[in-house]
Formats: structure tokens, sequence, C-alpha cells
């Protein structure tokens, strides 16, 4: 339903009447802007970004060639520019020192630690190479879909596997080696 | 930490929405786009015929110091011991005034760092 509203709004589009781009814009204005938050954190750069993408779309609307989807289409112009963007200027996030375990966990009901954990693995993404963190962001968006992944990045499905496998490794040291140096600050 | 709790934690990520004013802003900077006269093509036409009689003028100079050379050597045989490079090289120098137009390009890019120095301090002391 939505691919037929897609392509009918862009036949329009095309045939010189830019207010059918709005039902383009409101389709995808949530997935766009939640795709640019991941890449960089920060809600007010994520609608500038978004606003960029639904701009470099509405330019090269002719360029859309009808054998993929008009949302496969959109989210892999989008992804390189927001992989672009997040290259050029990197998103700005806390160093994986600065979250503080609470001095004693058993003094909490457990949802502080739960969510410093989280914020943590967060964090430790972003310290990863770009070709890691990417992939791995745009995994966990598409619902862990690698067809959907490597469609995005315009990449070969094996690639993104080596690339998820690889970055989550990463992420594993990166998170165990940060795990031990608290533990030993705390024995310390 | 196990697969399973980082995807657990990378799946389960904050959704936010967009701002009321989001398609709004999108469309104005569409309809903007569309407003703006279209970017003036190269006018190859025009250049083409310059391009061209600038090939052959490249190829016409190139073929006429290849043949003036043979000429040369042909009535004036080279020494046997030629010039060092480093010699020819200050010839050449020399006959191009170079030494000045050095100075002259040492001076102009100093009084532009030293200008752009004292605009970047004005800019970040205001």
């Amino acid at each position: 339903m939505a691919a037929a509203e897609d392509q009918s709004a862009v036949e329009k589009v095309l045939s010189g009447d830019t207010s059918a781009f709005e039902g383009i814009v409101r389709r995808w204005q949530g997935p766009l802007v939640n795709l640019a938050f991941r890449f960089c954190r920060d809600r007010s750069r994520a609608e500038e970004m978004a606003q960029e993408a639904f701009l470099r779309a509405y330019r090269s609307l002719d360029r859309w060639r009808r054998e993929a989807a008009f949302s496969t289409w959109l989210f892999a112009l989008a992804t390189n520019l927001y992989c672009s963007e997040c290259r050029r200027i990197p998103a700005r996030t806390f160093s994986l020192h600065d979250i503080a375990e609470p001095t004693d966990p058993r003094t909490l009901d457990g949802s502080l630690a739960r969510k410093n954990r989280e914020r943590l693995v967060r964090c430790a993404v972003f310290t990863l190479p770009p070709k890691y963190r990417e992939a791995l962001i745009l995994f966990y968006f598409h619902d862990m879909d690698v067809a959907s992944t490597a469609r995005s990045l315009a990449l070969p499905e094996g690639t993104v596997k080596a690339r998820l496998s690889r970055g989550r490794e990463m992420l594993r040291r990166k998170l165990s080696q940060r795990l031990v140096a608290l533990q030993l600050s705390k024995e310390a | 930490m196990r697969d399973d709790d980082l995807d657990r934690i990378l799946y389960k990520e904050q959704k936010i929405m967009p701002s009321s004013a989001f398609v709004a802003s999108v469309m104005d900077a569409v309809r903007r786009e569309k407003m703006a006269p279209p970017p003036i093509p190269f006018p190859w036409k025009r250049a083409l015929p310059g391009l061209f009689a600038a090939g052959i003028t490249l190829v016409s100079v190139l073929v006429a110091g290849r043949t003036l050379f043979i000429q040369e050597t042909a009535t004036h045989p080279l020494p046997v011991q030629l010039p060092s490079t480093f010699a020819v090289i200050l010839a050449g120098w020399n006959s191009l005034g170079a030494s000045w137009i050095a100075v002259a390009l040492v001076t102009s890019v100093a009084s532009v760092k030293l200008s752009m120095h004292f605009a970047t301090r004005k800019r970040l002391i205001g």
C-alpha cells in the first residue's frame, strides 16, 4: 500500500506537483529522523540531517529506478548522507570512563545499574571505527535484518555479516576492559 | 557480555518523534529549491572552439620545439660534457627572474596569513 502511494506521489512530483512530496515526508519522517538520531544522538541535528535527506531525495527523484522499493532507495540515500555527515562532524558522545557505576548497586532497585549498563553499551558503539559502527547501527535499525542493512549500505551481505561479527567482537572487548577497570577501582 | 545482551540493548532503542514543524520545514525547503533558478550549465558550445584551438596550439608548439631541437643538434652538435643539471636549473632560474617571483610570493603568503591570524583573533575576542 505504502509502496503504491510512494510511487504515485513520485509520479505527481515529477510531473510538477511539488505538494505531493508532502505525503512522502509525512510517511517517512519518523523512520528517517530516528535513523539520523541513531547516528548522531542529537535530536535537533537528527532533524537537520533528515531534512537534508528529504531535500536530496526531492532533487534526485528522477534517478529512482523502479527496480527497488522507494523506501529502499530513500534509506540508502539517507544512510549515505548520515554516514558522511557523521564522519565529517562526529557525534558528541561521552567517554566510556565518564559513565560511573553506582558505588553500591545493592542500595538501588537495579534500574539505575541497568540504565548505566545500557548507556555504556551505546557509548561503546560510538567508539568503534565508522565501518563497524555504521553496520551495527543499521542492523538494529532494520530489525536485525542483514539484507536490508546491506541494501542501505550498498554492500554485499557477506561484507555486512563480517563487519557485524567483527564489530560485536570489538564491542565485547571494549566492554569487558571497562568492566574489569571498574571492578579494579572498586576493589582498590 | 553475551551476544543476546548486546542484541537486547542495541535493539531496544529510544524512539523519538519528529517535531510538529518538521514537515512544514521540509516543504518550505523543497519549495525554495523549486523556486531557485536552475544552475547555469557550463557553456560547452562556446568553450569547445577555444579548447580545440588551445589543443592545436599546444601540439604545434611541441612539434615546432622538437623540429628546432633536431635542426640545432644537426648543425651544432651537443658538447661531449653536458653542464650539470644544477647549473642548468640555476641558469633558467636567473633568466626568469625567479628570485623576485619567490620573494613576492613569500611576502603575499605572509601578509595573508598575518591578516587571517588577526581577523580570527578579533572574532574570538568579539
